[in-house]
């Protein structure tokens, strides 16, 4: 971790987010939404890094708040050891050049009315890159490194005319013409099938050896983490359970959070083991009042009495290993 | 089979697809029958406005304004020289239902261009921008769209004397935008929560692009829509105008010719110039009405949910 400390590319610092009701109805305020506590991650220059996590957890809130299309509440969020939180204008301006995300459902996120070459030279023109000419031989290119070729046959296709798989490559494109130094892929696959998704994985992993792009790849599998990511975070209920390098997570974790995970993979070798570990509760258990303590407690079969009052922190078990939890 | 050809021919015009969109939309256009007909009586008055710059050619007589036939002392019915008649001093009913034709169009089409650009604008600026804007925009759109235009012109008429037709167009632009902006605030609305726009956010794009490079595209269809309905209320408006005695003096239009009718005492007396002008303003507003009503099942289905009674 030390030695690794300079080269940190994204750092975000006890970010919290919460997202506020809004207005009272009837006077009775709805519950403000409370999305991340306390959040820190580190990033590494060059790595893919996955943040794996169920549905609600806050994955998408945590890309969200770095892009900015967020307020973030409390907490910190650096880029190259500078202070990015909150930036307005020039500036958010100059850090988006370089921080871009490929959001998850591709027939959402390309306008419909604006061919594939107005899309993904448009942050060219955004950033005033080059003139015309020189914007369509970089759109070819991208175009071409993400697999759509011949690249001048889709320059003048709408979205409507392009598969799911076509879109989200058009969407990777679009992420990666500014070569922007860190990406966030929000479950890009989510909406896709799974061969589309295998060759999408490929796509991101390619980014990364031609364009040396770091890649934040946040995804609900921990299976398709595995397979794309140096090094993981656990994430559930807003709060980070586990960090670690792939390897770590898949062979040895620690976590009963993600030892439950582990245990819901499919497994396909031998029959025996269904359940390696068995630290999902069937039945959740009853929370007395306020839930004030570890978000796992109410499903976790090796809670102790301090779980329900107290919520454990990070603590590094082994190098680079960080697990929140008092049982280990 | 039919459809491999269609395929094959369109496969050419992947470079142009507003004409790919736009010949998609003629197909569905083509079936109905209420599109035809609006768009066959459209290009007939079309037809009517072009040729209303040839009868002064032949004869000035013929002129709409100013023409006067010099045997002819009080309105006649149809004959050889004038086929409609003429008016109570010998003007020529046809060479004026024609430049009614003209002036139907100018009015109708600029007023409703000007009142689209305007709604769309702000109905874009209200949505996108929302808070303290938004409000603000809205209950003036409120303010404006309870005013009756056909009152308030009628007042500044009767302040001002009599307006140039231009100030007539300008006025019903003005008033009329409200309506539009409220459809296409609401489409704003709903396009500014699409994730296209957040990435076009995160690419770095400005408020002002966001609004003209992606949320416009996407509401200019409706907006067209809009058009063809606005082009309907403002002829309409500029007839009842001119009727009540309050148009430009200097125009002809069709509303313009029934005051004269009217004033001069032929409204028993004169079917032959009565009903003309009369069937024109009811036939015109109603083929713009028909063409939209169409255009409005060409259109995305997501997009239909306005409500027509302004
Ligand atoms: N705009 C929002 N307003 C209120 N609550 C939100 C909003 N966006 C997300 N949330 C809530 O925040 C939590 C985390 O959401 P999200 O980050 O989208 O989770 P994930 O991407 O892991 O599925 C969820 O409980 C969700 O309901
Ligand atoms: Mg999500």
């Amino acid at each position: 971790m030390m030695e690794n400390q300079g080269n940190a590319i994204i750092e975000i610092q006890n970010v919290s987010k919460v997202y506020r009701s809004r207005g009272a109805l009837f006077g009775v305020r709805a519950k403000d939404v409370v999305a991340l506590r306390q959040v820190s991650l580190k990033i590494y220059k060059g790595e893919i890094f996955g943040l794996v996590g169920e549905s609600g957890s806050g994955k998408t809130t945590v890309g969200r708040l770095i892009v900015g299309l967020e307020e973030i509440t409390s907490g910190e969020i650096f880029l190259d050891q500078e202070n990015v939180t909150g930036l307005k204008g020039k500036a958010l301006k100059a850090f988006r050049r370089k921080v871009q995300m490929i959001f998850q459902d591709p027939y959402q996120s390309l306008n419909p009315q604006r061919s594939v070459l107005d899309t993904v030279s448009e942050p060219l023109s955004i950033h005033r890159v080059g003139r015309s000419a020189d914007r369509k031989e970089m759109a070819h290119k991208v175009l071409k490194s993400v697999g759509l070729s011949p690249p001048e046959a889709f320059f003048y296709r709408y979205p409507h005319r392009l598969s799911g798989g076509q879109r989200q490559r058009v969407a990777i494109a679009r992420a990666m013409v500014l070569n922007p130094e860190f990406v966030i892929a929000d479950e890009p696959t989510s909406m896709l099938d799974a061969s589309i998704s295998a060759q999408i994985f490929n796509i991101l992993l390619k980014m990364r050896s031609t364009f040396h792009v770091t890649q934040m790849f946040i995804t609900h599998s921990l299976a398709a983490a595995r397979y794309l990511c140096d090094r993981i975070a656990v994430i559930y209920r807003g709060q980070v359970m586990e960090v670690g390098s792939g390897e770590t997570i898949i062979r040895n974790p620690r976590h009963p959070y993600t030892q439950a995970l582990i245990d819901a993979l499919p497994k396909f070798k031998g029959s025996g083991e269904i359940k390696q570990y068995g630290t999902l509760l069937i039945e959740e258990r009853e929370v007395n009042g306020e839930p004030m303590g570890c978000p796992f407690y109410p499903r976790c079969t090796v809670a102790e009495i301090r779980c329900e009052r107290e919520i454990p922190g990070l603590r590094m078990l082994e190098e680079g290993h960080y697990v929140a939890c008092f049982n280990v | 089979m039919a459809e491999e050809t269609f395929r094959t021919e369109t496969k050419g015009m992947e470079r142009y697809p507003g004409l790919t969109a736009f010949l998609e939309g003629w197909g569905i256009f083509r079936q109905s029958l209420l599109g035809k007909i609006g768009l066959v009586l459209l290009i007939m008055f079309a037809l009517m406005a072009l040729c209303s710059y040839i009868p002064p050619l032949i004869d000035p007589m013929y002129n709409p304004m100013t023409g006067v036939d010099p045997v002819i002392t009080c309105s006649t019915g149809p004959s050889r020289a004038h086929w409609l008649g003429t008016d109570f001093m010998g003007r020529d009913i046809l060479s004026q239902l024609l430049a009614g034709a003209r002036v139907a169009f100018m009015v109708g089409v600029s007023a409703a261009f000007m009142s689209i650009v305007l709604g769309t604008a702000i109905g874009m600026t209200a949505g996108y921008m929302g808070r303290f804007m938004d409000t603000f925009l809205m209950r003036l759109a409120d303010m404006i769209m309870v005013m009756p235009t056909l009152l308030v012109v009628l007042i500044l008429a009767a302040v001002f004397g009599q307006l140039n037709i231009w100030t007539i167009v300008l006025i019903i632009a003005l008033f009329r935008w409200p309506g539009v902006s409220r459809i296409i605030r609401g489409q704003t609305l709903s396009l500014k929560q699409r994730p296209f726009i957040e990435a076009a956010k995160v690419a770095g794009a400005s408020h002002v692009r966001i609004i003209f490079r992606h949320i416009m595209p996407n509401v200019l269809p409706l907006a067209f829509l809009f058009m063809t309905f606005r082009v309907t209320s403002a002829i309409i408006i500029e007839a009842a105008l001119a009727f009540l005695g309050f148009g430009d003096p200097g125009t002809v239009s069709w509303g313009m010719m029934l005051q004269w009718v009217w004033k001069t005492g032929h409204m028993f007396k004169a079917p032959y110039w009565l009903l003309p002008p009369g069937i024109c303003i009811s036939l015109i507003t109603l083929s713009f009405y028909m063409l939209g009503r169409a255009m409005d099942e060409v259109l995305d289905p997501r997009l239909r949910k306005e409500d027509q009674t302004d």
